[in-house]
């Protein structure tokens, strides 16, 4: 069902991967400017003096790694947490002084503005000297990729899912152990939830966020087998009966206040807060709060996966970060040293999934610590049936609190005129992607 | 001669007769030599930036890639930018709400500071704290306060009473309108109040003294007195309150996010926007040229009104 | 006739302190409520509907601050320079600026003015760039000196027009008499006037002081090393974390750290601005 997730893109990267590595043998020597080709394949931890900026959102996370390697490497990575949202901003600026560090981290759907743009030194051969490069995660490889080079490896992976409370579950005469599989058993499930009263509702809506509606609405999208954004980017398609459906269902959960009140102008800064405080029933959000309800014992919590609005499929949206070296670095060979090792076995289940996040390898989403909770594996296995949309101005038109998406969004569900709202942005988004790829 | 800039300046009627220049203003060099210091930084960090921030203005510039010249395309692309051309009357809308509210409220609340009753310092100090928080951190804590679950706001309004379900400050146009002008007159209004504190202080006791004698009323003191020796004062605030509201940004860029449904989109967000969210710097470029183009005009103008009311 | 004032003027001071100690209630609600959310666990600080007083109190909202990134006392320590430096640089450049532009004619005078008032209404984020480019060529990207250089020059149109005021309104034949008396400009400048326009500098000062402590966007954009940034950037860091994971208590105990400097210096330097200490010096 889902096979479409690996994109052209993806497809070329892979086939670049298989490549005799020609270049690779040539340059081995380590001796030619890393830089200039790319293509050297030395790793080097020789004590150099390492940069990495990350953006906020993935702090813990990066923390960690780099200290771990830090501790066990004579390269020292000296890391640098930069606010989400004046990521791009910083990164802008620094490039045009040339002033970037050795490693940048991207959110993925970021990262096709760095790798067209030639932030990023060439990578792919490194890469396919790796014994693990096929497993890979392949959205990750899409994101870091351009024009059939590889500029960046997988760094920080999320999905996004569907996560409930049992305890409500139970308490308005569900059964915990059966989550909804179609958009009419969610709507049926919320409503015998916020039935339940007392400040208790059935579910949450991220309403002003386009970013929470890209991470979860997509995936609904998906599973019915549209496209929603084409592969190479250009071609939108939202004024679809799939969409009309999704929207429709929110729109339901609104009219019926079946969600709490503040959904409206939620911009996501306190979205996850009434779920993990245990009073939503269902919760479509990602991977990355899974940490967070493990460490709560207020409610039981179980986890599905997105689904067509009929039920007949499911899909996600695989997000979260690649990292790649940057044409400011001087120590190319070193900083490879410092990826190669982040997506090595040892730092990938010792360091990440040990923490409760998903790995950037296929091969090690069965690993000890997911086996220990079938929920976190069921999240890792949801990972084959994911997608990482691509369009070059995807932050301005789907990000954006001012752009079309937002738009879009609220015109359907807050709105009077849902198929007219749909219509009309789904005209700006095309707009807006026609001009990024005049 | 010297000055048109003299109204923010000096109480001109107050001071000794222009004509007679004195022994100081005589020695161009000695003062040439104070102001050395502060015409070094304006030239290096503000008019060649200036310069290199026009440059860009003629350039097709992405964020991340070189820039190329492409002549004045920015400029003439701007009156099909519906962006910024809608975001010029709501920010003429706001700056206009804005100062007459912060100075009204800075006039009542001076009253009270300058006032010889007791715990007056305590009220100045308490109306002054808020402007020690910054933008940001401010701006998030009343976007959290606003909140209809978490919020603050709602819970004391429904405690009391005073409402019966949580109100949406920040769901419609309206009412995030004045949520943002009730959270800048609170961050704000201190500095003002300040300010005024610091103009009264100039003004000679004895004049206030010899007036009463004369039996000159409350009014009549106020008139002839205070108004005239805090002109020069007031007219440094209404430019700093009218060109802040101008470039009014981190309040709306963290409270609103230039919403409910972009109807709090103010200029220098509009610019931002271009520039971070569209990537497009040569455009960003051009529309700040324009403003800064247009606040120049705009309080040369306010200072020829302010000088010709003054003389 | 006497008792009637004495009643009115009771009546009136009762409606007066009911008046402004409602106003003051008012506007250090958020600030008081900021206290409160800071002293709570995090867990409480974060529940909906919000507690009114802490169920417990608990520093782990500024434990979480402590550990944080490189940890808080460097922050602290990254944001003390810069706003040293920035508080220093505005006054000295001010003071003699101020005093040049009320006290002298020369070439160039308006242009110079208007320069500096043209600062204000520059839009902020678009010069950064630029800024950036221009700290470069000087040697001075990364640094906390070219970060309190480019504070200096935002500050400049208030303080400039600031001292430039303050040096008006004191009597230039206070000055002239010493020049006469054989003093040079700058001793003038140090002896008399200075003394009188303490207010100004205060205000300057505090100005430059409460710009550089809050400021977020010049660091970030300026600096690279997390080692280097200030106090705002970890406070933004730790309330951004993904969708949805703003931690409401850590952000309210940041507001309170930044907040207690700011106040203290407040009400150490608030006195210039009641005693009338500039009519003092007049009278004296």
């Amino acid at each position: 069902m889902m096979t479409k997730h690996n994109s052209r893109r993806t497809l070329a990267v892979l086939a670049a991967l298989a490549l005799p590595f020609s270049m690779a043998a040539c340059s081995s020597g380590g001796s030619t400017p890393a830089a200039s080709t790319g293509a050297s394949g030395g790793s080097a931890d020789n004590g150099s003096k390492l940069t990495m900026w990350v953006r906020s959102a993935t702090d813990d996370f990066s923390t960690r790694l780099v200290a771990e390697y830090n501790k066990t490497h004579k390269n020292q990575v000296a890391l640098t947490v930069i606010p989400n949202d004046n990521y791009l901003q910083k990164v802008g600026t620094a490039a045009g002084a040339n002033q970037l560090p050795d490693i940048l981290a991207a959110d993925v759907v970021y990262s096709p503005n760095y790798t067209s743009q030639g932030l990023y030194v060439d990578i792919s051969d490194r890469v396919a000297a790796l014994s693990y490069a096929d497993k890979l995660a392949p959205s990750h490889l899409a994101a870091g990729s351009w024009e059939g080079k590889l500029y960046a490896v997988p760094h920080k992976l999320d999905s996004s899912v569907m996560y409930y409370n049992k305890d409500l579950f139970k308490a308005a005469g569900l059964d915990p152990e059966k989550p909804p599989t179609t958009f009419d058993e969610v709507l049926t499930d919320a409503r015998a939830i916020t039935a339940l009263g007392n400040g208790t509702y059935g579910f949450a809506i991220g309403g002003n966020c386009g970013g929470c509606g890209v991470y979860t609405m997509f995936p609904y999208a998906w599973a019915a087998g549209e496209d929603v954004l084409s592969a190479d980017g250009k071609t939108a398609t939202f004024d679809t009966p799939a969409f009309k459906e999704i929207f429709s269902l929110y729109k339901t959960m609104w009219d019926e206040k079946l969600v709490p009140a503040n959904g409206k102008e939620e911009d996501g800064s306190t979205w996850q807060n009434a779920f993990i405080a245990g009073t939503i029933g269902i919760f479509p959000q990602g991977s990355p709060i899974a940490g967070d309800l493990l460490k709560q014992s207020t409610f039981d919590w179980g986890v599905t996966s997105l689904m067509a609005p009929d039920g007949s499929a499911t899909s996600t949206f695989v997000g979260g970060d690649v990292a790649g070296i940057t044409k400011s670095s001087k120590n190319v060979d070193a900083a490879w040293n410092f990826l190669e090792w982040t997506l090595s076995e040892d730092a990938q289940v010792e360091i990440i999934a040990k923490n409760g996040d998903l790995p950037g390898r296929l091969d090690l989403t069965g690993n000890k610590y997911t086996a220990t909770d079938p929920r976190l594996k069921f999240i890792a296995d949801g990972l084959v049936n994911g997608k990482t949309p691509f369009a070059l101005p995807f932050g301005d038109l789907f990000n954006n609190p001012n752009g079309p998406w937002v738009a879009m969004m609220r015109g359907a569900i807050f709105g009077d005129n849902p198929d007219q709202a749909i219509t009309d942005r789904q005209a700006k988004i095309q707009a807006g992607l026609d001009a990024a790829n005049k | 001669m010297t000055r048109t800039l003299t109204p923010v300046a000096e109480p001109a009627s107050r001071r000794p007769p222009r004509g007679s220049r004195s022994a100081l203003s005589r020695r161009p060099l000695t003062g040439m030599l104070f102001v050395a210091p502060t015409a070094l930084i304006v030239l290096v960090l503000f008019l060649i930036p200036l310069g290199i921030l026009v440059f860009m203005s003629f350039t097709d510039y992405p964020l991340l890639a070189s820039p190329t010249l492409n002549g004045i395309d920015n400029y003439l692309a701007i009156p099909k930018d519906d962006l910024f051309l809608g975001a010029i009357k709501f920010t003429l809308v706001y700056t206009a709400v804005t100062t007459v509210v912060i100075f009204l409220v800075s006039f009542v609340l001076v009253a009270i500071s300058n006032s010889t009753r007791r715990f007056s310092k305590v009220y100045r100090t308490a109306y002054f704290l808020p402007y020690v928080v910054g933008t940001a951190a401010a701006s998030l804590m009343w976007f959290i306060n606003f909140d209809q679950v978490v919020g603050i706001y709602n819970e004391l309004l429904l405690r009391v009473g005073l409402i019966k379900e949580p109100f949406a400050f920040l769901g419609s146009a309206t009412p995030a309108f004045w949520s943002v002008i009730v959270m800048v007159v609170w961050k704000f209004v201190g500095f003002q109040v300040l300010i005024l504190l610091v103009g009264l202080q100039s003004v000679p006791r004895e004049l206030y003294e010899a007036a009463e004698i004369d039996g000159a009323s409350r009014v009549q003191r106020l008139r002839y007195i205070t108004v005239p020796y805090l002109t020069p004062t007031l007219a440094l605030l209404l430019i700093l309150s009218v060109t802040g509201s101008l470039l009014a940004f981190d309040q709306f860029l963290i409270l609103t996010k230039g919403g409910p449904d972009n109807s709090t989109i103010s200029l220098v967000y509009a610019i931002y926007n271009t520039a971070f969210q569209s990537f497009d710097l040569g455009r960003a470029a051009a529309l700040s040229i324009v403003l800064l183009a247009a606040l120049i005009l705009l309080n040369g103008v306010q200072l020829r009104l302010l000088r010709r009311r003054d003389s | 006739m006497s008792t009637r004032t004495t009643v009115r003027s009771s009546t009136a001071s009762v409606s007066f302190h009911l008046v402004s100690g409602a106003l003051a209630i008012a506007f250090l609600f958020p600030l008081i409520w900021a206290v409160i959310n800071s002293l709570k666990t995090p867990e409480e600080a974060n529940q909906a509907p919000p507690t009114l007083f802490p169920h417990t109190f608990s520093l782990g909202n500024f434990q979480t601050l402590m550990t944080y990134g490189s940890g808080l006392p460097i922050y602290f320590w990254n944001s003390i320079l810069v706003s040293g430096l920035t508080v220093v640089g505005t006054v000295v450049v001010c003071v003699l600026g101020g005093y040049g532009f009320a006290r002298f004619d020369f070439w160039g005078k308006k242009q110079l003015f208007l320069a500096v008032v043209a600062i204000l209404m520059v839009p902020y984020a678009t010069i950064l760039l630029p800024l950036y480019i221009m700290l470069g060529k000087l040697g001075l990207q990364n640094s906390l000196v070219g970060l309190s250089l480019v504070l200096i020059m935002f500050q400049l149109p208030f303080g400039t027009l600031m001292m430039r005021n303050s040096f008006e309104s004191v009597p230039r034949e206070l000055e002239e008499a010493a020049l006469v008396d054989g003093c040079s400009n700058v001793g003038a400048l140090r002896h008399i006037s200075l003394r009188m326009v303490a207010p100004g500098v205060v205000t300057v000062s505090l100005f430059a002081f409460l710009a550089s402590w809050n400021e977020f966007l010049a660091p970030l954009i300026f600096l690279n090393d997390a080692s280097k940034f200030t106090l705002p950037i970890m406070l933004v860091n730790v309330r951004s974390g993904s969708y949805g994971a703003v931690d409401y208590g850590a952000l309210q105990a940041g507001v309170v750290m930044a907040m207690v400097p700011a106040l203290a210096l407040y009400l150490v330097l608030q006195r210039y601005y009641v005693s009338g200490l500039l009519n003092g010096a007049l009278k004296s």
